[in-house]
């Protein structure tokens, strides 16, 4: 009973957590490019301020537009106690890795909908954009997912999590193809450069940002806080695939804290080094990465057969 | 006789009436109700059925003479067709109010759903052709009796055509299989050389596949759906094209054993074709019936893809995952009958207020019309694959059959699986892109016309059936656990796994999916974060960011330039087209004309062709056709002789 609420107060503390992670991203960011930066904590001095401002609605918008911040947070916060932390998590919420797939699709749908109820032509081609690079980057999820689920032999996040432990999976090609694809994915669903540019104050070049830009207020905090959340869920899901944790509560929690600020400081690193890719060319690198994902199938199918 | 089948017959006899009754203007919409009623029944008859696992009337037979029966296979369809047709024909009372023919199109709307009955609960193989036909032909007659432009008319002609044309597979199949007796003794195929086999499971496969718009066989569903009238729009992408597909079941589930084993790695490839270019083809559509009409190739290509898995499963001998692909093919079948005949009677709709349903032309329906809206989007949430509708319930199904597939399958079904797998995600995230884009234009931003600005909702029978559709879209979407419950025995490899039939679904080898939890949480979340925002204060009304200029409706955003990005890196596959035409005046320019369309590539690279050598061989068989009867006369005597060669040659 006490390791069960222990496992739901560490899920839930994933919805609090959540906003660290930019605000680390963007503090070694500016750490790297010799400036001293914000504090890790500025996305949350940012909520709070957002959070006291009314809300604006453009003229002749619907409820599709005063829903969807709501919509797409609730639906992140789900993906959140989805998946686990240290091979726990909240039953009820199901553990199916294609559940976090469906809200992410949610939460796209939605705002990329609200982006018509203005029909502003900006965020317009931003959320084309965005479900233009989904297009790829779903299939390749999915097919980074099938390879991780080789190591259990079960779509079930927990079992999934808790084979990636094991240090046979390691020794297998699938499992490294299936962290070149992730990490691609990391990249696309967190809108990092080189796919996009989270800093960019320049609305030609946005991708992520685009729809959220006639939002204000507790509306635009909602929708921070959820861009928050998908840092939070790819960069937990990429810890607990492809870092091997050690087994007792305590340990593993801070093996992951570890390894989530080293992909911090990764994303970081990445960020700072790369310029930002031709929006076409994206499909590109997504395709690539799908290539590698047939390999590491190609590689299993061949491990069985021989 | 049991409960069933009388409900069998009472229903088939009111539906009868009804024709009838409608047939009289004054009475037209007294018999759609008497139609709506008898298919009802119908309807509940086939549950009933599907519930209590048993079955009704006589089983298949060899013979010519007219049996009619229902199994729990039958009796599903039956079901999905009354759950389609009901609100169809209800919907029909206010939406044939004002058109032309108006009784003649009840006339045929009744008799087309009957004719889908028939075909499912025919017990030979002269009733099943004789119902085929005449689901072929009863929306042609609708077409017709709606327009008579050449278009129309050329869409009817290339319905009729390809139709009868793969109906030759439907016929020879159908007929050797009787011919075999294949219908009382699934047995006595195997007495046959293989090459029997493959020869019959091609056929099916053509004729079938083509009724169902399995690419490449698809060509003529997008002509002809959208130029039907809405309802019938419904019934045909919501059933007509299912029942096909139960034709297909039934060949490769039921009759053709054993198998040959390049039949389920072909239907795989064709239903991942059909899933993700239907879609793709979807995305770069202007009219919404057209759309939506290609969005029925990919679904039927979502279910195929089930049941391709279910016949990979059942080759390598796991009949469990075998039973869940195939009810994941019927739960979509069910699912897509009910969001598609949604969308295409909401479609019917706004035709009604606005006229032409040319995407960029609408806008901002969601405020004119708020239940027709409201059920619009519920419907496109569906299809989209977003939970927590049925859409995304079948999919996960679906999906789960593929990557157990993979995980679980020899190499053959792993490499499959995983294609499959990987193909519907694409599909799935470009179903997303492609109703974002049409809730979009239709239901939201600025009128884009002034018929737009001026429509209201329209009457309670038209507005009731597509509220009572999306809320049937919900619930299965929440509880899909319950309907699949009932649904378990349908396939021929036993029973589902009792954890995939709850409140939760978990097939062996997955992890929890829990619709209902997942529906109550984003819920209530979204409450609760919608009341924070109001405690806010007033939302303040703003004009939209466009850098401080002054917003023009010409500069609106248009379904080419949403989906502009992925037509540029899809280029090389989809050769989009361009031309750019500027008229000077004198040194002036008068004006820019810019025209820009996607190719139907299918049409230009595999039916022109094939459509020109078939007509340049008609040509030359009409030089035969003079006319003059020393001609005729001519050919009576070299058939004669030619017949008397073949008799002494046979006999000899």
């Amino acid at each position: 009973m006490r390791g069960n609420v222990l496992a739901i107060a560490v899920q839930l503390s994933g919805l609090v957590l959540a906003p660290l992670l930019p605000g680390v991203i963007q503090t070694i960011k500016a750490r790297l490019q010799g400036r001293v930066g914000t504090s890790p904590l500025q996305p949350y001095r940012d909520l709070r301020r957002l959070w006291g401002k009314r809300s604006v609605a453009p003229y002749d918008s619907t409820y599709v537009y005063r829903l969807a911040p709501s919509l797409s947070a609730a639906a992140l916060a789900c993906a959140v106690l989805v998946v686990p932390i240290g091979a726990s998590t909240i039953g009820w919420l199901g553990s199916d890795m294609l559940v976090p797939i469906g809200l992410l699709a949610l939460a796209r749908f939605s705002t990329a909908a609200a982006a018509w109820d203005p029909g502003g032509g900006f965020s317009l081609m931003a959320a084309g954009r965005d479900l233009m690079f989904s297009v790829f980057a779903e299939p390749l999820l999915l097919l980074a997912f099938v390879l991780v689920a080789i190591g259990s032999h079960s779509t079930d996040l927990v079992q999934m999590v808790a084979a990636a432990g094991d240090p046979h999976v390691a020794t297998l090609p699938a499992h490294w193809c299936a962290a070149l694809a992730f990490g691609l994915v990391v990249l696309v669903e967190t809108g990092r450069q080189p796919i996009d540019n989270p800093d960019t104050h320049l609305e030609l070049t946005m991708v992520h940002e685009g729809p959220l830009l006639e939002y204000a207020g507790r509306d635009l905090a909602m929708l921070q806080w959820t861009a928050a959340a998908r840092h939070w869920l790819m960069l937990v899901l990429a810890v607990t695939f492809f870092v091997p944790m050690p087994a007792p509560v305590p340990w593993n929690l801070l093996t992951l804290a570890l390894g989530v600020a080293g992909l911090c400081a990764l994303v970081a690193l990445v960020e700072t080094s790369l310029a930002k890719m031709r929006i076409l060319r994206v499909p590109v690198l997504l395709g690539a990465g799908v290539a590698i994902c047939m390999i590491g199938l190609a590689s299993w199918i061949a491990q069985g057969a021989l | 006789m049991t409960a069933p089948a009388w409900l069998l017959i009472i229903g088939a006899v009111v539906t009868c009436g009804g024709i009838v009754v409608s047939a009289v203007p004054q009475s037209m919409r007294t018999g759609l109700a008497m139609q709506a009623l008898g298919v009802a029944l119908i309807g509940a008859a086939g549950g009933m059925v599907v519930v209590g696992d048993g079955s009704v009337g006589s089983q298949f037979s060899n013979g010519f003479g007219p049996t009619v029966g229902v199994d729990p296979l039958s009796g599903f369809f039956v079901a999905s067709i009354a759950l389609v047709s009901t609100p169809a024909l209800i919907y029909a009372r206010g939406y044939l109010s004002e058109s032309h023919h108006a009784p003649a199109i009840a006339v045929t709307t009744g008799v087309f759903v009957l004719a889908l009955v028939g075909v499912v609960v025919a017990r030979d193989a002269v009733t099943f052709l004789i119902m085929w036909e005449l689901m072929s032909v009863a929306p042609a007659v609708a077409i017709l009796l709606v327009s008579r432009s050449p278009e129309t008319c050329r869409a009817v002609l290339i319905y009729l055509g390809s139709t009868h044309l793969a109906g030759v597979g439907v016929w020879l199949s159908m007929l050797t299989l009787a011919h075999l007796g294949v219908f009382t003794d699934p047995h006595s195929l195997a007495a046959q050389p293989m090459v029997v086999q493959s020869l019959l499971a091609g056929a099916a496969l053509v004729g079938f596949g083509t009724k169902a718009g399995l690419m490449p066989l698809h060509s003529w569903l997008p002509r002809a759906h959208p130029a039907a009238p809405s309802h019938v729009s419904a019934v045909m992408s919501g059933m007509m094209i299912k029942v096909a597909l139960y034709g297909l079941v039934r060949m490769l589930f039921e009759w053709l054993a054993p198998l040959p084993a390049w039949v389920a790695p072909v239907l795989l490839g064709v239903a991942a074709l059909s899933c993700v270019a239907g879609v793709l083809y979807a995305l770069m559509q202007h009219e919404l019936k057209r759309l939506l009409a290609f969005h029925s190739v990919e679904n039927v290509g979502i279910i195929s893809l089930g049941l391709a898995a279910a016949l990979l499963a059942a080759s390598a001998g796991q009949r469990q995952l075998a039973a869940l692909a195939f009810a994941a093919a019927m739960l979509h079948t069910l699912n897509h009958a009910l969001f598609k005949s949604l969308l295409f009677l909401c479609a019917g709709s706004f035709q009604k207020q606005v006229g032409k349903l040319d995407l960029d032309r609408l806008g901002g329906l969601l405020r004119t019309m708020p239940l027709t809206g409201a059920s619009f989007l519920a419907g496109s949430m569906a299809i989209a694959g977003v939970p927590p509708f049925n859409g995304f319930a079948s999919e996960w199904l679906t999906l789960q059959a593929l990557v157990q597939l993979a995980l679980h399958g020899n190499p053959t079904g792993t490499a499959l699986g995983a294609l499959g797998a990987a193909a519907l995600a694409a599909t799935a995230a470009l179903a997303v892109f492609c109703f974002v884009k049409v809730v979009g234009l239709v239901l939201l931003g600025p009128h884009r016309q002034k018929a737009v600005a001026s429509s209201h909702e329209v009457p309670p029978s038209m507005t009731g059936p597509v509220v009572v559709l999306a809320a049937l879209c919900l619930a299965i979407g929440v509880a899909p656990g319950v309907v699949l419950g009932q649904m378990g025995h349908l396939s021929p490899f036993g029973a589902l796994p009792a954890s995939a039939v709850g409140i939760t679904l978990a097939v062996p080898g997955s992890g929890v999916f829990a619709p209902v939890a997942l529906a109550a949480f984003v819920v209530l979340c979204t409450a609760v974060l919608q009341l924070a925002r109001r405690r806010a204060g007033t939302t303040a009304p703003s004009p939209m960011w466009i850098c401080g200029q002054v917003p023009d409706s010409r500069l609106a955003w248009t379904s080419a330039g949403f989906t502009k990005s992925l037509l540029l890196v899809l280029t090389v596959v989809l050769r989009p087209r361009r031309t750019v035409s500027v008229e000077l005046d004198g040194v002036l320019v008068h004006s820019v004309v810019h025209e820009s369309d996607v190719p139907h590539l299918f049409d230009e690279l595999l039916f022109r062709p094939v459509l020109g050598r078939v007509l340049a061989a008609s040509r030359l068989l009409r030089r035969t056709q003079s006319g003059s009867l020393r001609a005729y006369l001519t050919y009576l005597l070299v058939t004669l002789v030619l017949v008397l060669v073949v008799v002494r040659v046979g006999v000899g």
